[in-house]
């Protein structure tokens, strides 16, 4: 993995033509740097599923780049991109869609054994994130065993399994109660912060705002500034203007994700940017 | 940052026929309505093949347990299943006698009778022998064979139908007859077997010394074509093998039979090719979302396939094997019910029972497999 992350460029997405078309994106840019969670928020239709399945090599921009590391998505052929996304992308959804016929620990395994490991390998392995993700008394279980919190694990150690670069979340938590929701938002977190994966969630759900270092505004296809953005001069990470500590040299403003990066950029120790 | 891998491994492979059994087997209802139709279907086309091969073997049931090699016809005749008004007249059948190379002759009188039994009319062959020269019953169940005119060896089957025992009168054509044995394996769709006194049917038929055909068995040491030549040359005849007389007469059951027995057996197979293909179409299309799941997280079109054709062949191979199993049964059943019918299972028609079962699966199957390789990933984000 490049310390690129994933870089989208101008991307614009139409469906259909001439009367009949939509533009469910529009001209959109963004970089998602590894380790980041990103949250991108916007009214229903605004294209969020849309550029989520751009980002997860699952439909192809109709004009613009789409790059994860040295790879350029876009511009690949249609035959390769199941195997970019089994193995660098992780995708959870909304409804868990686990498989219902495999106990738990096949269901992760199985997206492992896609690769072409050997199913004891694969099976390993998926005992060992379920047992990291508090799931090691469940195993054998069926999904439709388990509570949606549970399922949703489930779903997590399967995005997780095959070491994906980017974990792409839609709606993660829309069908989990407030405290299930909350440890799956505390789940995403850890996999960005603990392994270094970068995490985009598409959501509705505005508490997911805790755990994102970046949460960008869709609104009919486009990026708007409802949420102000700055750029931390002095660690690069994005902030809100509306949440973030500000502070003020040269007669500018400036934000910061926290008051040790202030501290640090007023005392003149970091440059500007 | 990875290559891109090429094929499918082989080990996916492995697990994507382990997901489709489970998906398969999840569902245990469907899964024997599955096994069932798929059995009924091909238990009705090899019930069929069955009555066919029955029909066949007991068309040429007689001519196999009769005597000779080779058999003369009168002009024109080329098999024994239609009752000829033809027949070889006596100066006819002592020339085949008397030719060089004959060891010895079985003349036969045939001809096709009615016999009121019980109000329904049976239909009888009635076989007129010569006792020393053979040609009569070959399995006699109980009695003896005619010593006098006025006696008769009727079919067990058709007179255990019509609860005729020995010494018992029956009568065909007018003429009272005696029953002296019941012999076995002499029934058949087309008619039962009687054998009398040859002179009893040259009496019935007005043709004193007549034969249908003789059946010649040629002297050790003779070559067999030329001894044919020299009865062709005797006026009046027809001489073929007797192998392809048999065969000549189950040409003419088998036109009978396969024109209903082909459309029978296709619609039965396509009767089974839709169960699979209905009941894996539903089941596949009851998974559409976790179909799709697998085609986001990066299942090739190969393992959907996989998964998806896996549980067709399954279900119709268990269900081919349930198939023999029940036409077994049938024929058991029908057997014993109706004896007069012979319905006979070859294992060639078993073997392509089943592969007819793997066709059936594969025909069945195409279609959902398909269908759920063609899941638009993308679609399962959407509701
Ligand atoms: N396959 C498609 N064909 C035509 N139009 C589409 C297609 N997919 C999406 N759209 C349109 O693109 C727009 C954006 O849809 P999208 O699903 O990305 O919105 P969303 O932000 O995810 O909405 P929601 O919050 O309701 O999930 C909508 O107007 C939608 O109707
Ligand atoms: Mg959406």
């Amino acid at each position: 993995m490049t310390e690129a992350g994933l870089r989208v460029d101008h991307v614009t997405k139409r469906f259909g033509s001439a009367d009949t078309e939509v533009v469910a994106v529009r001209d959109v840019s963004l970089q998602v740097k590894p380790g980041e969670v990103v949250l991108i928020m916007g009214p229903s239709g605004s294209g969020k599923t849309t550029l989520l399945l751009m980002l997860g090599a699952l439909l192809k921009p109709t004009e613009g780049t789409i790059a994860l590391g040295d790879l350029e998505l876009s511009a690949m052929s249609e035959g390769k991109l199941p195997d970019i996304r089994l193995r660098h992308f992780g995708f959870i959804f909304q409804d868990f869609n686990l498989l219902s016929a495999l106990s738990v620990q096949d269901n992760v395994a199985f997206a492992a054994e896609l690769t072409g490991v050997s199913r004891g390998v694969a099976r390993s392995k998926a005992a060992a994130l379920l047992t990291e993700l508090g799931l090691d008394h469940r195993l054998r279980f069926p999904p439709e065993k388990l509570s949606g919190g549970e399922k949703q694990r489930v779903a997590i150690a399967r995005a997780l399994v095959n070491d994906p670069a980017l974990i792409l979340a839609d709606e993660p938590t829309a069908n989990l109660d407030s405290s299930h929701g909350r440890e799956t938002m505390r789940l995403l977190r850890e996999i960005a912060q603990k392994r270094g994966r970068s995490v985009v969630i598409v959501s509705h759900d505005t508490r997911i705002k805790e755990i994102a270092d970046r949460v960008l505004w869709l609104e009919d296809g486009e990026f708007t500034n409802a949420v102000e953005m700055a750029t931390d001069p002095v660690c690069g990470m994005a902030v809100e203007r509306d949440v973030a500590i500000a502070g003020d040299r040269d007669g500018q403003t400036y934000y910061f994700c926290a008051r040790g990066c202030r501290d640090e950029f007023l005392a003149g120790v970091a440059g500007p940017p | 940052m990875t290559g891109v891998a090429g094929a499918v491994p082989f080990r996916s492979a492995a697990s994507a026929l382990r997901l489709g059994m489970r998906n398969l087997f999840q569902d245990r209802l469907r899964f024997a309505l599955s096994v069932a139709g798929v059995g009924l279907s091909l238990m009705l086309v090899l019930f069929m093949l069955g009555i066919r091969a029955g029909a066949l073997r007991s068309a040429v049931v007689y001519l196999d347990n009769a005597p000779g090699t080779v058999e003369v016809l009168p002009p024109g005749g080329r098999s024994t299943a239609a009752g000829s008004a033809q027949f070889l007249g006596p100066e006819t059948v002592a020339a085949v006698a008397g030719t060089p190379g004959v060891e010895a002759v079985t003349p036969v009188l045939l001809t096709m009778g009615f016999s009121d039994l019980h109000g329904t009319k049976a239909v009888i062959k009635l076989v007129g022998y010569d006792a020393a020269l053979g040609g009569g019953p070959w399995k006699l169940a109980s009695g003896r064979v005619p010593a006098a005119d006025g006696e008769v060896v009727l079919d067990r089957v058709l007179a255990n139908r019509h609860g005729l025992g020995m010494g018992d009168a029956f009568e065909i054509g007018g003429i009272q007859l005696t029953i002296v044995g019941l012999s076995n394996e002499t029934s058949s769709w087309t008619g039962s077997y009687a054998f009398v006194r040859k002179g009893m049917v040259e009496a019935l038929l007005l043709a004193p010394g007549a034969a249908s055909f003789v059946l010649v068995t040629p002297e050790p040491g003779t070559s067999r074509d030329e001894l044919m030549a020299r009865l062709r040359a005797i006026d009046g005849t027809n001489v073929l093998l007797k192998s392809d007389v048999m065969a000549n007469d189950q040409e003419v059951v088998a036109g009978i039979f396969d024109q209903v027995i082909l459309l029978m057996v296709g619609a039965a197979f396509v009767v089974g090719a839709l169960v699979v293909g209905m009941v894996i179409y539903t089941a596949t299309n009851e998974r559409r979302a976790e179909y799709g799941i697998l085609k986001a997280i990066g299942a090739r079109n190969a393992v959907l396939y996989r998964v998806v054709a896996c549980q067709a062949l399954v279900a119709a191979g268990v269900g081919s094997v349930v198939g023999v199993g029940f036409s077994y049964a049938m024929g058991w059943v029908v057997m014993n019910a109706r004896p007069q019918f012979l319905v006979v299972i070859e294992p060639p028609a078993i073997g392509a029972t089943l592969a007819a079962g793997v066709v059936m699966a594969l025909a069945g199957g195409l279609f959902p497999a398909r269908a759920a390789a063609r899941l638009e990933p993308a679609e399962v984000f959407r509701r």
